[in-house]
């Protein structure tokens, strides 16, 4: 094969240059580079003669799982690492490496097992090892700091020195103490925010918008500080108060309000990734969620400080409750933020599991926090930004040390559920739950005992007739003989025959009736005879296991133990004997069988049953839970060579990312538990560069739509630079100056002259700032998905503004294409959007329709967009047909003559501004035509109604100016 | 101007009038009362506009990387894992050794608490198909006799041993994060052809095993979020009414709906006049007129029952047994007529024969075979089977030992997938097993590769179909992913 031997020899070629080239590289850099510089006929001959026969042969056996003898043949890593007798490639003699010695049969031990390989593939290994026995990794991704990869103790260590260019980036040096900058227009800096933003504008030589108008001014703050749209009464308040503060009195009744938490908590709640199930496969509840994000709420609400907002999500647990012996609930809540995120929980690679939620945390810990995203370092050094490998497990490591689950191993695994009570009290629970237990199951056992009593009688005399019901049955089929008579005839049960017909029906597809199915008439007889030989010997085994089972649990009953689990049939063991004994089979009793029952024994269970409803009433109740974590067994992490827990390489003791440490000093020594509280006092010691930058800069974007970086989960290399980093650092400083109050920062913010610009552009403006990242005006936005509901439900009376708690029923999770997969519908509820609770596999199509996210990953900025789909809501929903119905009904009842006024009264209560003169006339004859066109309408409302649907669906509601 | 005069003024102009206005008076008042920022000297301002950014469409069609031998993709999607060895990969070594323990070290099952039984045999014979003769069993006569159309994989790899983590690679490439689906790639990557149908459609998709994530964008825009056309969970006629949801207007005709949606543009450019043409507002005036346009022509599409009886009857849809997964087949080539860039069809958690393997499997296969064949002789007919990719596809196979007697257990270490149409070979089958069917052994094809595979043949390179989320270029085929070569024809 001429074609093929001159790619080896290219092969040959590439290696022996890389060989030569880079003799201090490991041998799993040397592929890696070999391939990245090679062409695609490297990988197919691996491809194509290496790997198929590696696998054909040898990877049953020697596969990361079984590892036979140590050895796995089915990545590059395990060939490499060979197995317990050691390396598989002699690199200095080719010809002597122990894999060929094997394969060729020259030895004691001979592989594959099952015969020796062909000739061709003999040779094909060969010219393989010969090469170096390069193995393409098919995941393959190029490291660009991997020649700078250092060994320590043998073992590849992925830290490095940082160039000075890391070192001075930008983010990572500390917040820098800074003055307001001059202008030369001093009127307009309301607050030092201004100055920052007009300085720049001045040299620039461009001047900020206009002021907005105060209808504008007070939907903007109104819907930007709770999500609501100011109502007519506030409007009437702000444009009567004439006093220079008057727009200051808005920003601090806003920031008074309850709404305020419920819409600020739902920012931070995208960054949360925030939802009630566990999402990706199975899709269980959280069904203690909810307290978390009621936690977030009220934390707004209170202006619960951020370091410590901080602190709380992530080791809330860990810090002592106020009063000792008590229990820290809303520290151990606040842990939710941990504990609520999506998890692949029938993953059967449990450890795999468990390191998929570590890094989950670790993703949302790292970018919520510190906008870093330390994630991306988990099989290699970050590509981009000076986060080694083991940064990440030094701090995987402290959630690895860390509790999400109750029962990891679970066949499904199980999330853990904190008791919000102390240890005393909730072991008294379980105490009491076990006691009520054991009375209903006492009860339960008595009603079967009943069942199987009738049922053993019954079987007593049928069971040994089976062959005739069997063959009546056929009878049935095949002849058309009519069941009754025929039963009637053969002295058989009749309702147990007919069961048998239903049963025996050719049409059933069973396996185990196949037989029965294809035989002839002349062995029917035997066939039937058969079965019911079968049928008799596994039920006298079934009733010896039973009989078994009795002697102890009436042993039980009279010692007042604790009562045996009364025995299951396995179905797989015996198909046909399940079927016709249990579930409702032709030899089945069931409760609703009555005529099998002495009317004592039907007294008997009604009696049961009604203690049993009783005992349901007297169930103790549940202690109140969080979805939290807690500390668990302390874990030494180690690497893991590109992210495979089968490949252990440095310890990585936990710690901050080196870069950052480098700034702030390393993280306060673990001493005990799993580091979560030193992690949470690290990332909140005041000189960290990252924490109040990202947080004041989140905020600032919630404000004004972009932020100073306006990649707000990424301060790295690939995000944005600042485009006011003399502000965003003045905003830091001011942030911790003002014991990290989010509230003073919104006033800081709020009562700029920035804020109240009018989202108006002039030409020149446009020209020069076309993204606006000089702020030349207020950004233009689309309400979310949240303001357009609630603000809908607010015009149409009603919304339920009740807090808290959770619409959730139920745990675990549902029928695979049950209803209940579903989250519930928004538009038949109306408490506000979030307080819906949101299984996370299946969001509610109103929310994936306008852009809510998918609450899976960290999401500081959502993305906004327009399309049809979504313009069919508005026209077509029933939601706004109900609600513009009552927002039109409830418009001043006045004479005809008054339409104008009530156009007016649609405009002030919708758009929350007074129509024009030439809007009043539009509105006016758009009525009057509709009335015209459409007469047959019920009167005045109809086209009232569409009136408003027109104004709630207009542009003028769906933004924010 | 203070708002007591502006009610003063209209006071009088009410007063003033005699004739009430018609239609056409108010929507030149809306013009002409704008004085100098009236509509027609707006949209003449051309320069206002040009300096604005400008929002694209997201669903407009592109150009793809290189010539696309499929236009669009329909897939049909297995759920629960039908087993490979029962359906498209004979193994003989079974037949011989029914009830032997399995030759080797059983890898990662689903169910490992149990031990696994011995090598079961399938119970179905296979046949010789078409001219090409490749052998397909007696669990799919129909898709047998259409057997020279497919290109049979026999070598598919993925990683999840759980439904829910074989569902999410297998539509998104990761089982371990939430990821864009494989419609919405491609969506992204090639728009739409047409505008008054969503491009990416989920027909009764499955709520479970990572339900919408399934057909989500994740981290794309949301204008590439798949739409599904009711769930699993619902029957046929409790969708038809409406199929996507808010499409239909249940309470006006077309002409008052239209009456409605001229005043709302009309209020909506006389905004949009004020600030400066601002795109985004553009774009939501122009998403109302595309959205009346899909309402109208939309339901169209889903009108089923107005194909021909011999059709219908091509499909199932006379026969309870297929006529749900007929019904989805034939909507399927429907909107593929109609353009719809990625349909996917679900046959719902059905396929998990952990026992009776039998019964479930002969069932399963009953429902979907004839409309399967159905749907690729109506395209071969119709000369859509040229640049419709169709493809057939489980979220894994099942093992070659059984379980509980007479099932069988999750096997994604090697299964059978075919692909038909849209630029695969035709009566070919690429890859193999190992002899118990348990291994893939020749010609790989991990789910990554599927997908590179798929993408090719949409004319799309899978490692430049990337987008920036997060600090990094993100794409299908996270950091492998090799094109089948030998598959393409």
């Amino acid at each position: 094969m001429p074609a093929n031997r001159q790619m080896l020899k290219k092969f040959s070629l590439l290696i022996f240059f890389i060989l030569g080239s880079a003799v201090l590289l490991t041998p799993r850099v040397m592929t890696q580079q070999a391939v990245a510089g090679g062409s695609t006929e490297q990988v197919e001959f691996f491809e194509k003669k290496i790997r198929p026969v590696l696998m054909n042969n040898c990877a049953a056996c020697h596969n990361p799982d079984a590892k036979i003898a140590g050895l796995d043949l089915t990545t590059a890593e395990g060939f490499r690492g060979g197995g317990e007798s050691g390396p598989l490639i002699d690199r200095q003699n080719p010809e002597n490496s122990r894999l060929l010695k094997v394969v060729g049969y020259e030895e004691k031990l001979k592989m594959p097992p099952t015969g020796k390989l062909r000739e061709d593939e003999l040779v094909d290994l060969a010219a393989w090892v010969k090469m170096g026995a390069p193995w393409p990794a098919s995941n393959l991704s190029s490291t660009p700091h991997a020649a700078e990869t250092k060994v320590v103790n043998g073992v590849k260590s992925s830290t490095r020195e940082f160039t000075p260019d890391e070192r001075a980036y930008w983010a990572f040096q500390p917040v820098r103490s800074v003055k307001p900058p001059e202008v030369s227009d001093n009127a307009w800096v309301r607050t030092p925010v201004d100055a920052f933003i007009l300085h720049k504008l001045e040299g620039n030589k461009l001047s900020p918008a206009q002021e907005a108008d105060k209808h504008t001014l007070l939907r903007r703050a109104t819907l930007d500080l709770t999500g609501l749209p100011p109502t007519e009464a506030e409007m009437h308040a702000f444009l009567a108060d004439q006093s220079p503060d008057a727009f200051a009195k808005v920003v601090d009744r806003l920031l008074a309000s309850p709404r305020y938490g419920e819409k600020w908590g739902r920012n931070w709640l995208d960054v949360a990734r925030y939802a009630d199930s566990t999402g990706n496969d199975e899709d269980h509840r959280y069904p203690n969620a909810w307290r978390y994000r009621d936690y977030v709420i009220s934390s707004f609400n209170n202006d619960l400080p951020y370091d410590q907002f901080l602190r709380e999500q992530l080791a809330g647990d860990l810090i002592p409750a106020k009063r000792p012996g008590e229990v820290n609930r809303q520290g151990i809540t606040a842990t939710g933020f941990l504990a609520l995120g999506p998890k692949a929980i029938a993953q059967q690679d449990k450890k795999k599991m468990l390191y998929d939620v570590y890094d989950e945390q670790l993703d949302v810990t790292t970018r919520a926090f510190m906008g870093l995203t330390v994630a991306c370092s988990r099989c290699h050094n970050h590509k981009f930004d000076p986060i080694l490998t083991r940064d990440y497990y030094s701090i995987v490591g402290i959630f690895a040390g860390t509790r999400s689950f109750s029962d990891p191993m679970a066949f499904v695994s199980e999330s853990l559920n904190k008791p919000l009570v102390t240890k005393s009290e909730y072991d008294a629970w379980l105490a009491a739950k076990k006691a009520h237990q054991e009375k209903a199951k006492r009860r339960q056992l008595e009603i079967g005992e009943i069942v199987d009593a009738a049922k053993e009688r019954m079987a007593a005399r049928q069971t040994d007739r089976l062959a005739e019901y069997m063959l009546s049955a056929r009878n049935v089929h095949i002849n058309k003989a009519e069941s009754n008579s025929l039963a009637e005839t053969q002295g058989l049960d009749p309702a147990i025959l007919e069961k048998w017909v239903k049963y025996l029906n050719p049409d059933n597809i069973k396996q185990h009736l196949l037989v029965w199915k294809n035989s002839e008439a002349a062995s029917i007889n035997q066939v039937a005879g058969d079965y019911e030989k079968r049928f008799l010997a596994q039920l006298s085994k079934w009733n010896e296991t039973l009989s078994a089972w009795r002697v102890k649990y009436r042993q039980a009953l009279k010692d007042g133990t604790e009562l045996p689990d009364k025995p299951g049939f396995d179905g797989g063991k015996d198909r046909f004997f399940d079927e016709i004994y249990f579930r409702k089979g032709p030899f089945s009793v069931t409760q609703e069988d009555k005529h099998r029952f002495t009317p004592g024994e039907i007294k008997r269970i009604a009696e049961l049953k009604a203690e049993l409803e009783n005992l349901k009433k007297e169930a103790p109740p549940e202690p109140e839970m969080a979805c939290a974590v807690e500390d668990g067994d302390v874990v030494e992490q180690k690497v893991f060579i590109r992210g495979d827990y089968h490949n252990e390489g440095e310890e990585a003791p936990k710690a901050a990312p080196a870069i950052l440490a480098e700034k702030t000093g390393p993280l306060p020594e673990v001493k005990t538990g799993s580091g979560r509280l030193e992690l949470a006092q690290w990332l909140t010691r005041p000189d960290h560069p990252l924490t109040a930058r990202v947080m004041v800069n989140r905020i600032w974007q919630w404000h004004f739509g972009d932020g100073i970086v306006r990649t707000p989960d990424n301060f790295g290399k690939m995000g944005e630079r600042p485009t006011h980093p003399e502000l965003l650092d003045y905003l830091a400083a001011r942030f911790i100056q003002s014991g990290w109050s989010i509230k003073s920062m919104h006033r800081l913010i709020m009562l700029s002259s920035a804020y109240r610009m009018s989202s108006e552009v002039s030409a020149q403006a446009l020209a020069a700032d076309q993204e606006n990242k000089l702020l030349t005006r207020f950004n233009r936005r689309r309400l979310t998905v949240e303001e357009m509901r609630d603000g809908v439900l607010a015009l149409s009376g009603d919304l339920d503004l009740t807090m808290g708690g959770t619409l959730q029923e139920g745990t675990g999770t549902d029928g695979e294409n049950d209803n209940k997969r579903l989250s519930l519908n928004p538009e038949l509820l109306t408490r506000r959007t979030v307080y819906l609770p949101l299984r996370r596999a299946n969001l509610p199509t109103l929310l994936n329709l306008f852009d809510f996210g998918d609450a899976t990953a960290p999401s500081g900025k959502r993305q906004l967009t327009n399309v049809a789909t979504q313009a069919l809501f508005w026209m077509n929903s029933e939601f706004l047909t109900e609600a513009t119905k009552k927002i039109a009904r409830a418009l001043p009842q006045e004479k005809q003559s008054d339409v104008a006024a009530r156009i007016q009264s649609a405009y002030r209560r919708i758009l929350g501004r007074p129509a024009s003169l030439d809007e009043i006339k539009t509105g006016h004859g758009y009525l009057e035509d509709f009335r015209r066109k459409y007469p047959i309408e019920e009167p005045a409302h109809a086209s009232w109604q569409s009136f408003c649907r027109i104004l709630i669906a207009s542009n003028d509601f769906v933004y924010v100016d | 101007m203070k708002e007591h005069d502006i009610e003063r003024m209209v006071a009088s102009i009410y007063h003033q009038r005699e004739e009430p206005m018609s239609r056409r008076s108010w929507l030149r008042a809306a013009g002409l009362g704008f004085g100098s920022l009236g509509l027609s000297a707006l949209l003449a301002d051309e320069h206002s506009v040009m300096a604005m950014p400008q929002v694209q469409n997201p669903l407009a069609p592109k150009a793809p990387h290189n010539p696309a031998k499929a236009k669009r993709v329909i897939f049909l999607f297995m759920h629960g894992g039908p087993s490979s060895i029962d359906t498209f990969d004979p193994k003989e070594r079974l037949d011989r050794e029914d009830g032997k323990p399995l030759p080797f070290k059983r890898p990662l099952s689903f169910d490992n608490k149990n031990d696994a039984g011995p090598l079961m045999k399938s119970p179905w014979k296979f046949r010789p198909g078409g001219k090409s003769g490749i052998p397909v069993s007696d669990l799919f006569p129909h898709v047998r006799d259409c057997v020279d159309d497919l290109c049979i994989i026999r070598s598919m790899v993925g990683e999840g041993v759980d439904h829910g983590a074989a569902l999410l690679q297998t539509f998104t490439g990761t089982s371990t994060f939430i990821r864009p689906s494989m419609g919405s790639w491609t969506v992204y990557g090639l728009g739409t052809e047409n505008q008054n149908l969503p491009g990416f459609i989920a027909i009764k998709p499955s709520l479970a095993h990572g339900g919408a994530k399934n057909w989500s964008s994740a981290f794309l825009p949301g204008a590439y979020q798949g739409t599904a056309i009711g769930h699993a969970g619902l029957k046929v006629d409790d969708i038809k009414g409406e199929p996507i949801e808010y499409l239909i207007n249940k309470r006006f005709s077309t002409d008052q709906q239209r009456f409605e949606l001229d005043m709302l543009q009309n209020i909506n450019r006389r905004h949009e006049a004020l600030r400066q043409n601002d795109p985004q507002l553009e774009a939501r005036i122009q998403a109302f007129e595309l959205a009346f346009r899909m309402q109208a022509e939309a339901p169209e599409a889903f009108q089923v029952d107005k194909e021909s009886e011999t059709t219908k009857k091509l499909y199932g849809l006379d026969n309870p047994a297929t006529q749900d997964f007929g019904w989805q087949c034939l909507l399927a080539r429907r909107l593929a007529e109609r353009g719809v860039r990625f349909i996917q069809c679900t046959h719902s958690y059905k396929w998990d024969q952990h026992s009776e393997l039998f019964n479930g499997h002969t069932r399963n296969a009953r429902e979907v075979d004839k409309p399967i064949a159905g749907l690729l002789r109506d395209l071969k007919s119709r000369g859509l089977l040229d640049d419709t990719l169709v493809i057939w596809a489980g979220e894994f196979g099942r093992t070659p030992v059984s379980q509980g007697g007479d099932g069988r257990d999750h096997n994604p270490y090697g299964y059978s997938i075919w692909m038909a149409g849209g630029g695969v070979k035709p009566g070919f089958v690429y890859g193999a097993t190992d002899e118990i069917g348990y291994h893939a052994v020749e010609d790989r094809m991990h789910i990554h590769d599927f997908h590179a595979t798929v993408l090719a043949l949409l004319g799309l390179e899978h490692d430049r179909l990337t987008y920036r989320y997060s600090g990094r270029d993100f794409r299908l085929t996270d950091v492998a992913g090799v094109v089948a070569n030998k598959i393409l024809s």
